[in-house]
């Protein structure tokens, strides 16, 4: 084969490979394992509940996208649909019982309707923010 | 402006001279908005919405938190938190206005009830008025509400670069769907 087809079809092979690579890394690449993530932080449920409601600006800037792992007594456990959902309640509001809200994984669901009312628990979860009356953690997992 | 909204948020529904068994509330509402472009389809759904609804006199809110819109493409969802809606500076999106068209009598009949949807919706640092139509129905003493949104990403200061123009609709299909319930 001349040289010129050799370095032709080398390019080429690269050129697919690379594609392949920014299509399967890049485009298409997986969501964050959220189960085993290390926590950025961990706190008590009540601190990050706390933090939010003193100053909402400085906890979002503090919290807000990151994985945290709390603690604290379990106030309820929620079936919304097909979500499951740990609740710590520290205040009465609007909204009934308001604290931290935690939308489990889908491994998850099972173990957290297991769960009693009044039990102490850790949950690990990526806080998505403030409603104004809950802290939000999502993809949240039993550690 | 967070404090703002927020204030605006619980005052809003808590002032309201009336009993609070008129309230209605979630906790998980629904927003899903769907962008049609050339290059792709883009459907990111939220299901963290607070929302009140006073059925006395009409008056609706909702708030959200814009990083828990789920995409089916993780870089999506980057690209839609850090780059587009800025979710670091701007963590929350919110509605306060009214809805109009409806009786009580006509919702406890169970038929559906088209009505009109109009006040302002904040993404971003911009509030802009918006009036949309919307349905309302009760079931098993829930009201369901429903209302589609078209929004324009330039008008809430959401930039979209060039390179992206053709995978991203310049206007965008905003659904919101909520089971309201008088008790929480």
């Amino acid at each position: 084969m001349k040289t010129w087809k050799i370095v032709l079809l080398t390019v080429v092979a690269l050129g697919i490979i690379a594609a392949l690579l920014v299509y399967f890394l890049v485009y298409n690449k997986p969501h964050p394992d959220y189960a085993t993530m290390d926590p950025d932080m961990e706190l008590p449920a009540e601190q990050l509940y706390r933090d939010f409601v003193n100053d909402e600006q400085r906890a979002h800037e503090r919290y807000n996208g990151k994985v945290l792992q709390v603690q604290g007594q379990l106030a309820e456990v929620e079936q919304v649909d097909d979500m499951v959902i740990l609740s710590f309640v520290f205040e009465e509001g609007m909204f009934g019982g308001e604290g931290v809200r935690c939308t489990m994984l889908e491994s998850y669901k099972e173990e957290a309707l297991s769960l009693a009312a009044g039990t102490h628990v850790t949950v690990k979860g990526f806080c998505t923010g403030f409603t104004g009356s809950d802290v939000i953690l999502e993809h949240s997992s039993i550690p | 402006m967070l404090r703002k909204t927020l204030l605006v948020f619980v005052l809003g529904v808590l002032m309201t001279p009336v009993l609070f068994a008129q309230v209605y509330l979630t906790r998980n509402g629904t927003i899903r908005f769907f962008s049609e472009a050339s290059l792709e389809n883009i459907e990111a759904t939220n299901r963290q919405v607070s929302s009140a609804l006073n059925i006395e006199n009409g008056e609706f809110v909702f708030r959200l938190p814009m990083r828990s819109f789920a995409f089916e493409k993780a870089l999506m969802q980057e690209h839609f938190n850090d780059n587009f809606v800025e979710s670091h500076k701007y963590p929350n999106a919110s509605f306060e206005g009214e809805i109009h068209g409806f009786r009580e009598a006509d919702l406890l009949s169970g038929e559906e009830v088209e009505v009109m949807v109009e006040g302002e919706l904040t993404i971003k640092d911009v509030t802009k008025g918006i009036t949309e139509r919307g349905t309302l129905r009760m079931e098993d003493g829930d009201i369901l509400g429903s209302a589609v949104f078209v929004i324009k990403p330039e008008e809430y200061n959401i930039r979209i670069p060039t390179r992206y123009v053709r995978n991203i609709a310049s206007e965008i299909e905003v659904f919101v769907d909520v089971r309201l319930s008088d008790k929480l």
